[in-house]
């Protein structure tokens, strides 16, 4: 779109004027405290006391990199995140699709279906699976009293339950990310690839992926990022022993009162998601540009 | 290219019938356009022969094959969309290229052929383009290129030209018939712009409410629609109500008796229409001897169109008529609230039961 627009005098200060308010609220509440968590990061801190000295050193870093636990806990948590956001994906695919080309009157009723279980907190939806999961929950109960199975089967506490969990909080962004783009793309032209002789896998390769691509790489943007920050279901249906970075920075925060490494822990957190965004859409734009 | 032959189609849904019993036959190489207004049913009949909706009954025969169950990829019909619907992903080439790789074609054969296509529609050296950097015209172009390339049986165009405008549009429809003709193109068109219609076809189906009204060439539609509907479809029309009194006679609901083609029986007084087209009546500012039927009426609205001039004229309380005469040089034109006389034969006028 190329646009020239005469600017009336005056225009360029309203419009400061107006982002000002959002400019200055993401200062200062975004990036102040990240500059500051970043410099606590660089701090050493006296595990016998529990106090936080003043220094500029990378000792908290190395200490993430070298302890196994750490490391583990940062591998599970992006092979969790990208396990949930490429299910997300698969499932949301087609419920978009269908959402984005249905034209009944009662569409917004199921967009708002689908926004639903976002009105209920996280932590309010893992304590329910809690007691649909558990070992003496709703679903080991039901299939024992079937017969179907002699001995539950563990569900809850496993990295599946935070996986499950993780994908029914992320799936509502993705089919709403895919929806909003598919809508966009003309039916028309799904049609003409079947005039042509296109099958309609051969259609939804050549056409309709490509389209969609800003859609999926957006719901996949949303859907890792959330992923990788998740708390409540991880701390809730992971149980002790399943470790994801955002309880463990927690836990560093409140428990331990480690500053300086909770910060440390946080950072790698943001870079980690950042870089692995980045990688990803540099890649498939490369693909797509192709 | 094939003969298409459509056989008693049916599509309803639900009680809804968006296409009631239509059977047609396009000879190969014939351009056939169904006009129609919105919802008559002309759309979902083209959509039905492409594949994209499965008839409720009835038959789609291509060359002589029933294709009514096959899914739209396995038809080899070339459509153009009325959104074009080029795949905005992908440049010209690969646009065109796009059905005959479908085909699994080999490459230098497929370069060959989209190199063909595109001078064709002379759109030469355009193919690295995407389609967001073309015209409109250029764009549909494209998307004529495109259902070319694969040298379909059967041609669809879904409303091709509604999103051109105006001046571009009468280019595009010589274009397109010429190259229609040329390659022996077995064409349906659908549009509901009846310039366009009998610019383009062989031949025109009129379609309402889902049934087809009458077929035929321009001419027939033209000095013998089959019903009011169609002369006031086809043409311009203006009518006079009233009933038939006799075989010949027919009598206005403002009590004039006039003088109508023969052949037309009586329906037993049922409320019928005079059809007239404004161009054929003549208007005087004296009585007009040798026609017959010459009546007085009143001026009360003149429009100038330039080439041509409207004159709405007053005949009795009831009836209104619309002449339309040549703006000559010269010529006679009256005035708003003059009193003029006008004339016409009986073979300009149909009677139609309504």
């Amino acid at each position: 779109m190329s646009l020239v627009v005469d600017k009336p005098k005056g225009r360029g200060l309203t419009a400061s004027a107006l982002l000002a308010p959002a400019t200055i609220f993401i200062v200062i509440s975004l990036f102040a405290p990240l500059g500051i968590l970043f410099r606590y990061s660089l701090n050493d801190f006296v595990p016998q006391t529990k106090t936080m000295v003043e220094a500029l050193t990378t000792v908290q870093y190395v200490k993430f990199f070298t302890d196994p636990y750490y490391v583990s806990a940062l591998l599970t948590t992006v092979k969790v995140a990208l396990i949930s956001s490429i299910s997300c994906l698969i499932l949301g695919f087609p419920l978009a699709y269908v959402l984005a080309r249905m034209q009944s009157r009662f569409k917004p009723l199921l967009i708002i279906a689908i926004v639903l279980p976002l009105f209920v907190g996280n932590s309010v939806r893992a304590a329910g699976w809690m007691v649909v999961f558990g070992n003496k929950g709703f679903v080991n109960a039901s299939l024992m009293g079937l017969g179907l199975i002699h001995q539950s089967i563990e569900i809850m506490f496993t990295e599946k339950a935070v996986i499950i969990g993780i994908i029914a909080v992320d799936l509502p962004f993705m089919v709403l990310s895919l929806q909003s783009v598919i809508e966009g793309i003309d039916r028309a032209v799904e049609e003409a690839a079947f005039s042509l002789g296109a099958p309609p896998a051969t259609m939804f390769r050549r056409v309709l992926w490509p389209l969609a691509l800003p859609g999926i790489l957006g719901g996949m943007i949303l859907t890792f990022i959330l992923a990788m920050n998740a708390y409540a279901t991880p701390f809730l249906l992971g149980g002790p022993t399943f470790k994801m970075m955002a309880p463990v920075i927690y836990n560093e925060f409140t428990q331990k009162t480690n500053w300086p490494f909770g910060a440390a822990v946080a950072f790698i957190l943001m870079a980690v998601t950042l870089s692995l965004t980045l990688v990803a859409n540099l890649l498939i734009q490369r693909r797509s540009t192709r | 290219m094939a003969e298409l032959q459509i056989q008693k189609l049916v599509k309803r849904y639900g009680d809804f019938h968006a296409v009631r019993d239509v059977s047609l036959t396009v000879a190969d190489g014939e351009f056939l356009v169904l006009l129609g207004p919105s919802g008559c049913g002309k759309t979902t009949t083209l959509r039905m022969v492409a594949g994209f909706i499965e008839p409720t009954a009835g038959q789609v025969r291509l060359g002589g094959t029933d294709i009514t169950s096959l899914p739209p990829w396995k038809r080899n019909a070339g459509m153009v969309f009325q959104s074009y619907a080029l795949f905005p992903h992908l440049t010209v080439a690969q646009n065109v290229a796009f059905g005959l790789e479908m085909r699994k074609a080999a490459r230098p054969e497929i370069d060959k052929r989209v190199e063909e296509t595109l001078a064709l529609v002379r759109l030469e050296g355009y193919g690295g383009r995407l389609p967001r950097q073309l015209s409109g015209g250029q764009q549909q172009r494209v998307a004529l290129a495109r259902a070319l390339a694969i040298h379909p049986d059967v041609l669809l165009l879904d409303e091709p030209l509604s999103n051109l405008d105006a001046k571009l549009r009468q280019e595009v429809r010589v274009e397109i018939r010429e190259l229609q003709q040329r390659m022996g193109l077995t064409t349906v068109m659908v549009t509901h712009d009846q310039e366009e219609a009998l610019t383009m076809a062989d031949r025109l189906v009129v379609m309402s409410e889902g049934s087809v009204r009458q077929v035929g060439s321009q001419r027939d539609l033209y000095e013998r629609p089959a019903d009011r509907f169609v002369a006031g479809f086809v043409g311009r029309s203006t009518f006079l109500d009233g009933t038939v009194e006799a075989p010949g006679r027919f009598r206005t609901d403002g009590g004039l008796s006039l003088t109508c083609a023969g052949g037309q029986v009586s329906n037993g007084g049922g409320k019928a229409s005079l059809s007239l087209r404004p161009e054929r009546l003549e208007v005087a500012a004296a009585p007009m001897a040798g026609l017959d039927n010459c009546l007085p009426g009143t001026v009360e609205f003149v429009s100038y169109l330039g080439a041509m001039i409207d004159i709405h004229v007053r005949l009795s309380p009831a009836d209104r008529l619309v002449v339309q005469i040549a703006n000559r040089e010269g010529g006679f034109t009256p005035d708003v609230g003059q009193t003029v006389h006008v004339g016409w034969r009986a073979s300009a006028g149909q009677v139609f039961n309504k």
